[in-house]
């Protein structure tokens, strides 16, 4: 997609993904609420029943009379809860997002600030926050990618990808794709008042090092890796089966086995060797 | 934003051990103080729902009761430290400067004895969901200016020493620290940041910057000890230098 906005913006630095604070983040506030609302009242009936076996009163009366062996069901409640509490936030805050997406369909390009893109991009952050936010905090690391899959990003099977940002739309992974720890993947950035989406695309079988961006546009072929410390530039693609390293990425590298690698280095080694002795020879004979 | 457990936390702020286990009395008061008046207000909420017996009135409030618990349990904790704070002040009032990394130089025991007394109150602002908190709130009152309309709520900020302008955006996971450790040596200066500056994802602000007017820092870049960025340019690279146009 080349918008003809898109063609006259110049990107001279890559700045960051994120929103500001709008009046619409308290949604966090009413996504808790609903939350444990759904937890509270699934629950009534067990801690009526404790209640009674404790005081011999009841706080509902219209319910069963608990027996002691519920007493057995505490630890199976609490942990249960937790896996509640989520789950109802998450379908409940997924449920608002395909709301707003159906009131303004998200689109790429370059918006203005005050523009209805910009309103909206805003108001689908905010709602991803929480959800996201809870996933990664329970103690089943892999629970974020189920969020990012009810929130419309396109994630396949065997991914790693609970370890670092990742923006929740206009992003597609592959299968069997590894991304390491403090990545950042961003479809949107904001410069003061403008803002760029645009689709990032990661292939089958790739590799992102540790402590990289991915900026918008960027595109990973099949098996591309993308090396440690680095960052790629809008608009890049880097080809698949090859090792791309720089700060923006500007060097192709070709994927070795281990033997030839090795190989290679003691080949190094032998050279810088010889090199070192023949000075050495050099400097005693000056010194002579 | 949608960071990973593993990047939760607080700004990095190496306490020395020897004065951790000096002073731990301070960090473990700051805790219960803090939480008595949450005890306190627990005890009224039974009072008013539970004993009257109004259960279903208790339990839908509930979720509102637990948003309250965490504000207040955030708000005690920081008027406990910086009550804390302002008598160490009086004692030894902080500055800038480059020091002695020794138990004997006054300046670094008394820097990480108000780190200590900090850890509680930033502890429980990076445990909690609502991201506004930390920067935008828990920063402000210990004397860090913040200037409004920006976007910062992602990002190490360090707890003193620090100036931010209006309308700043600094990038996810990017670190302003104001303090520096080579060796033996111990350095504080101040970091000032103003009116309009970009910071990208990932940078790193060591101590000293003055970052001027309308200027660009791209991602993944850091700048030299007291490094100065002229204005309405951009900066990039290891470390930060002019882009020629």
């Amino acid at each position: 997609m080349q918008n003809s906005e898109n063609s006259q913006f110049k990107i001279e630095y890559i700045s960051t993904s994120g929103v500001y604070k709008t009046p619409f983040t308290l949604i966090i506030l009413l996504q808790f609420f609903i939350g444990c609302l759904v937890v509270i009242s699934i629950n009534l009936w067990f801690y009526n029943d404790l209640f009674f076996l404790l005081t011999g009163k009841r706080f509902l009366s219209f319910l069963l009379i608990g027996q002691w062996w519920e007493w057995l069901l505490l630890p199976l409640n609490i942990y249960g809860n937790l896996l509640l509490f989520a789950f109802s936030v998450i379908l409940f805050s997924a449920f608002l997002f395909k709301v707003l997406n159906k009131i303004y369909p998200p689109r790429e390009g370059v918006f203005e600030k005050g523009s209805k893109e910009w309103k909206y991009t805003h108001r689908r952050f905010w709602m991803a926050y929480f959800p996201i936010w809870l996933a990664r905090s329970l103690p089943l690391p892999w629970s974020d990618i189920f969020v990012y899959r009810f929130l419309g990003v396109h994630i396949g099977k065997n991914v790693v990808a609970y370890e670092g940002y990742i923006d929740p739309e206009f992003v597609e992974i592959e299968d069997y794709t590894m991304t390491s720890l403090n990545i950042c993947i961003f479809s949107h950035l904001i410069y003061h008042d403008k803002i760029l989406i645009k689709r990032v695309k990661i292939g089958k079988t790739c590799i992102v090092g540790p402590q990289t961006i991915i900026s918008p546009g960027t595109i990973l072929q099949d098996g591309a890796i993308l090396g440690v410390n680095s960052y790629t530039w809008v608009n890049q693609i880097l080809d698949g089966d090859f090792i791309h390293v720089g700060t923006p990425v500007n060097k192709k590298l070709q994927i070795q086995s281990v033997e030839e690698s090795i190989k290679k280095a003691e080949r190094i080694k032998e050279e810088s060797q010889k090199k070192i002795n023949n000075t050495d020879k050099k400097i005693i004979g000056a010194n002579r | 934003m949608f960071q990973p457990a593993s990047l939760k936390g607080d700004s990095p702020t190496p306490i020395d051990e020897e004065f951790r286990n000096k002073y731990l009395i301070l960090y473990f008061i700051n805790i219960i103080l803090s939480i008595i008046p949450c005890v306190l207000f627990e005890l009224g909420y039974l009072g008013i729902f539970w004993k009257k017996g109004i259960y279903l009135l208790y339990f839908f409030l509930l979720p509102l009761n637990i948003i309250l618990l965490i504000y207040l349990l955030q708000f005690s904790a920081i008027i406990i430290s910086i009550l804390f704070l302002t008598v160490l002040k009086l004692i030894y009032p902080p500055k800038e400067g480059t020091f002695k990394r020794n138990s004997k130089d006054k300046d670094y025991i008394y820097w990480n004895i108000r780190n200590i007394i900090k850890k509680w109150p930033l502890f429980i602002t990076a445990s909690n969901p609502f991201p506004w908190f930390k920067n935008r709130f828990t920063l402000r009152f210990f004397g860090v200016k913040i200037g409004k309309n920006g976007m910062h709520d992602n990002s190490w900020i360090s707890s003193e020493f620090v100036s931010i302008g209006k309308n700043v955006i600094i990038g996810m996971n990017s670190t302003l620290l104001s303090f520096g450790i080579e060796q033996d040596t111990f350095i504080l200066r101040k970091i000032i940041v103003e009116d309009n500056v970009i910071i990208g994802a990932k940078c790193v602000l060591l101590p000293g910057t003055h970052i001027k007017y309308n200027t660009k820092l791209s991602a993944h870049s850091y700048t030299n000890f007291n490094a100065i960025l002229h204005e309405n340019s951009i900066y990039m690279g290891h470390p930060a230098k002019l882009k020629e146009k």
